[in-house]
């Protein structure tokens, strides 16, 4: 893997990567912020504004014209969030000039609107041109209030806003209807101000060929800005409530929701991968194999480690009467790992899934920018092949004592709101 | 055994696609620089295909909903142990999944693909059902159809089926229904594997970082040789009209959702991918941002980035669907027939056919970066009976013309169906 990474700005890094593989070109602008309930929607509002329009493409309509004659070019935004941090993305694909009919510079085309987008949004007065800002604001309101169409989704949401409450991980990544409703088109062009002067920014360009231009375009461009990023604590702990919490909602489901999440203070976050996926991250995890191939309960019951804030999150679909059993058995397999009931198959079996994913790293454009965003976050510069060897070195101790550190914080249940099931 | 070598005029990218001696059809493309092996085992038993018969049968046998995907969660489960922990050996992801006219077994890996080919090739050709693991499963599919029913989109798609589809099995869930898939046992999975998981009804498609010649050696030496069953399927007679235009249903959801489409005469093998082609070329020029429906709806707060359309074809049907939420849906239909019937006077924009024409193009090459993609791209091929770049040619031919004729001809009010999901408020 061959990147080459540089600093365009204080606090923006630029990172190129060419592979002759791909048909593609991909450029990738994450921002890092503070997760703050008092700014989540205005961000997440001005991010959605930079991928409708700019100020020579001053609508959906001009844009989406424009990139569909480059092929169908996309250009997106993205708001996710990572522990205690909103993670704001920008993200354009295009396909390679050689690939072209008729031999056009799309490449040259593409960079102009990404910049464009990017330092020249479409404003007016001191805000962002209205329609645009229309556009943005509603589609955040709806993707809000439609988060509740996916059960699951909801459950999981549900259960960490419980386990993190009074920290900023507890936000939504969006903010609420409240606060997205309440942000002004000036508001939401302060955000975005306000994120090119304080945000970390890091910049991917994954490419077949060395765009050469790339880089110095983007400097020039930060050149005219005033940068004064701010510091970001990439990992924080979570307090472990003093006794663990249930909460419970109804809905009009015709199945019930569990999930449990557990909290650590042990720093062994490879111990953790591994202890996760033999728990519950595959099809011959001991929750699939228990929970739903040995006792029938659910189709899914999963598990996922989140780093950020060192905690587990165990979640499944049962009938409401199951629920005390379903738990029950999740506890037990938990036990079993917590008492060293570890196979040689199960650990060897889980260093392989991360050998294969390791090495899948590479082969589509996302997966090398995940891959060196992941490592920022992290704040290492390991290649899969050195991570690769540090799994190996994770021994079945250090995941028994990962399993024993984990204490039950919160349980979050899904009722059906009449009867046994609808 | 020939290998025939299947090119791509455009791109020239290219795969080999053989007829193996044990009947099984095999697609292999080798793709230099990725580390990814994928491969697909397609069976043509989809959730349609529930009426049946092979040669020598003189009647046709009729199983229940459900029958094709409960045949794909038992074959992970074989005498000795479980499919999942003879992957689970080399790291491998596996996966599966039924459509209405295909189930798919597949793997992923980086290391190993020629033990994860064998098992693959193994397990489909030794099914083990029991009273009590089809009783097991029938637990656990009772708990995703359960999950399933509890999706917004799931419902809101059925039943808009529900309101074209007189007869079609395309109307019933994949997965059937919790009664129907109480009427299946051993006996009945064992019927249904024995008619459709025939090697001459199956194909296998993989691509990555493989070597044809090792892939070929190991299909000699895991595939038992097979003879054609001939099997034949038969769907229901399924008239043109459309059972209702209007059906809504109340959930407990946080946004409406709406699927509006019209039924469409159905066409099979080159001529299914050319109307589909046409069709989802169609869809994408009505709903693009450019155009004055969108913007004015957009604008009115009526639709949002969810909205968009498709083409939704197979074996006996076909239908254009426009999806989305929208507080308003009446407001959707409303601005898409008058859009549609606008396009029937003028025609559409030669400017913006181009465009979309384009933005087709790309897609596919898009696809060609993903070893995922194109080992779908050549199980598709096998189930749809067409080549595998067929598709990116059949773009190029198109016509503008070709585009007005479908709107004039497919798209008629009398056979529009408006599915409406919304709030228990509302």
């Amino acid at each position: 893997m061959n990147i080459k990474r540089t600093e365009l700005a204080e606090g923006v890094g630029f990172s190129e990567l060419t592979d002759s593989k791909f048909k593609t070109c991909s450029v990738y602008i994450k921002f890092i912020t503070k997760l703050d309930q008092s700014t989540a929607s205005a961000n997440a509002i001005a991010s959605g504004v930079l991928s409708v329009s700019n100020s020579k493409l001053p609508s959906l309509a001009a844009l989406n014209e424009k990139l569909s004659e480059l092929y169908g070019a996309s250009l997106n935004n993205s708001v996710r969030k990572y522990g205690d941090m909103q993670l704001i993305g920008l993200s354009a694909s295009w396909i390679a000039d050689r690939y072209t009919l008729e031999g056009e510079d799309i490449t040259g085309d593409m960079l102009n609107i990404v910049c464009d987008c990017l330092f020249h949004p479409n404003i007016s007065g001191g805000e962002f041109e209205s329609s645009s800002f229309s556009i943005s604001k509603n589609d955040i309101l709806d993707t809000i209030s439609a988060e509740f169409n996916n059960k699951r989704g909801h459950a999981i949401t549900q259960a960490v806003s419980a386990a993190f409450r009074n920290e900023p991980a507890a936000v939504s990544v969006y903010g609420t209807k409240e606060t997205a409703e309440a942000v002004t088109s000036a508001e939401a062009y302060a955000a975005y101000l306000e994120l090119m002067r304080t945000a970390r920014i890091e910049i991917y360009m994954i490419s077949p060929e060395p765009i050469t231009a790339a880089a110095d375009q983007l400097k020039n461009c930060f050149s005219g800005l005033e940068r004064c990023p701010e510091e970001v604590s990439y990992d924080s702990l979570s307090p472990l409530k003093a006794s663990p919490e249930t909460v419970e909602e109804t809905a009009g489901v015709n199945q019930c929701k569990t999930v449990l999440v557990f909290k650590s203070e042990l720093d062994d976050q490879l111990a953790f991968y591994l202890m996760n996926n033999i728990l519950g991250g595959s099809s011959v995890s001991k929750l699939f194999l228990n929970v739903r191939e040995k006792q029938s309960l659910c189709y899914y019951c999963s598990s996922r480690y989140m780093s950020s804030k060192n905690a587990l999150l165990i979640d499944s679909g049962v009938e409401k009467s199951d629920i005390p059993q379903a738990e029950a058995e999740i506890l037990r397999q938990l036990d079993e790992i917590c008492s060293g009931n570890i196979s040689e198959q199960e650990l060897e079996s889980a260093m392989l899934t991360f050998e294969n994913s390791l090495a899948s790293v590479g082969d589509t454009p996302s997966s090398y920018a995940s891959w060196m965003f992941d490592n920022f976050l992290d704040g290492c510069d390991d290649t899969p092949a050195q991570r690769w060897e540090m799994y190996r070195a994770v021994t079945k101790d250090r995941i028994v004592q990962a399993a024993k550190s984990l204490k039950l914080d919160c349980i979050y249940h899904m009722l059906s709101t009449e009867g046994e099931s609808q | 055994m020939k290998k025939e070598i299947i090119t791509s005029s455009l791109t020239g990218d290219s795969c080999v696609h053989l007829k193996h001696k044990s009947g099984l059809d095999i697609y292999i493309c080798e793709m230099p620089g990725f580390s990814t092996v994928n491969a697909y085992i397609s069976v043509k038993c989809g959730s349609v295909d529930t009426t049946f018969r092979t040669a020598g049968e003189k009647d046709f046998t009729t199983v229940p909903d459900g029958i094709a995907h409960f045949l794909e969660h038992k074959l992970f489960e074989n005498e000795e142990c479980g499919v999942f922990e003879m992957f689970a050996k080399t790291g491998a992801y596996e996966n599966a999944f039924t459509a209405d006219d295909r189930t798919c077994y597949l793997f992923s890996c980086t290391r190993s693909y020629q033990e994860n080919l064998r098992i693959l090739l193994s397990f489909i050709q030794n099914p083990y059902f029991t009273p009590e693991n089809v009783e097991k499963e029938q637990g656990i599919i009772r708990q995703e159809l359960q999950m399933v029913h509890d999706e917004p989109e799931n419902r809101v798609f059925y039943n808009l089926l529900g309101g074209m589809y007189h007869s079609h099995p395309i109307k019933t869930d994949v997965g059937g229904t919790a009664e129907s898939i109480a009427g299946i046992d051993a006996p009945l999975l064992y019927k249904c594997y024995n008619a459709f998981y025939n090697l001459n009804n199956m194909s296998l498609a993989i691509a990555g970082n493989i070597n044809s010649d090792e892939v070929l050696a190991i299909c000699d030496e895991v595939l038992k040789p097979c003879s054609d069953n001939g099997l034949e399927t038969l769907l229901p007679e399924e008239p043109d009209s459309i059972v209702r235009p209007e059906i809504y249903q109340q959930a407990d959801i946080g946004a409406a959702l709406f699927n509006i489409g019209y039924k469409c005469t159905p066409a099979s093998g080159s001529e299914l991918l050319k109307k589909s082609t046409v069709a989802s070329l169609a869809a994408d020029i009505i709903t693009d941002a450019s155009t004055e429906m969108y913007q004015s709806l957009l604008d009115k707060g009526i639709i949002n980035s969810t909205f968009g359309a498709e083409a939704f074809t197979g074996k006996g049907y076909f239908a254009l669907m426009f999806l989305g939420e929208s507080p308003q849906p009446e407001k959707v239909r409303e601005a898409l027939v008058n859009e549609i019937e606008r396009l029937k006077r003028e025609g559409v924009d030669e400017k913006l056919f181009r465009r979309t024409k384009r933005a087709c193009y790309g897609d596919f090459i898009r696809g060609l970066n993903n070893v995922n993609y194109v080992t779908g791209l050549m199980s598709n091929s096998f189930i749809r009976g067409i080549g595998t770049y067929d598709a990116i040619d059949i773009i190029s031919a198109v016509t503008a013309d070709d585009i007005n004729k479908f709107i004039i001809t497919e798209l008629s009010s009398d056979k529009l169906v408006t599915s409406v999901m919304e709030g228990m408020a509302n």
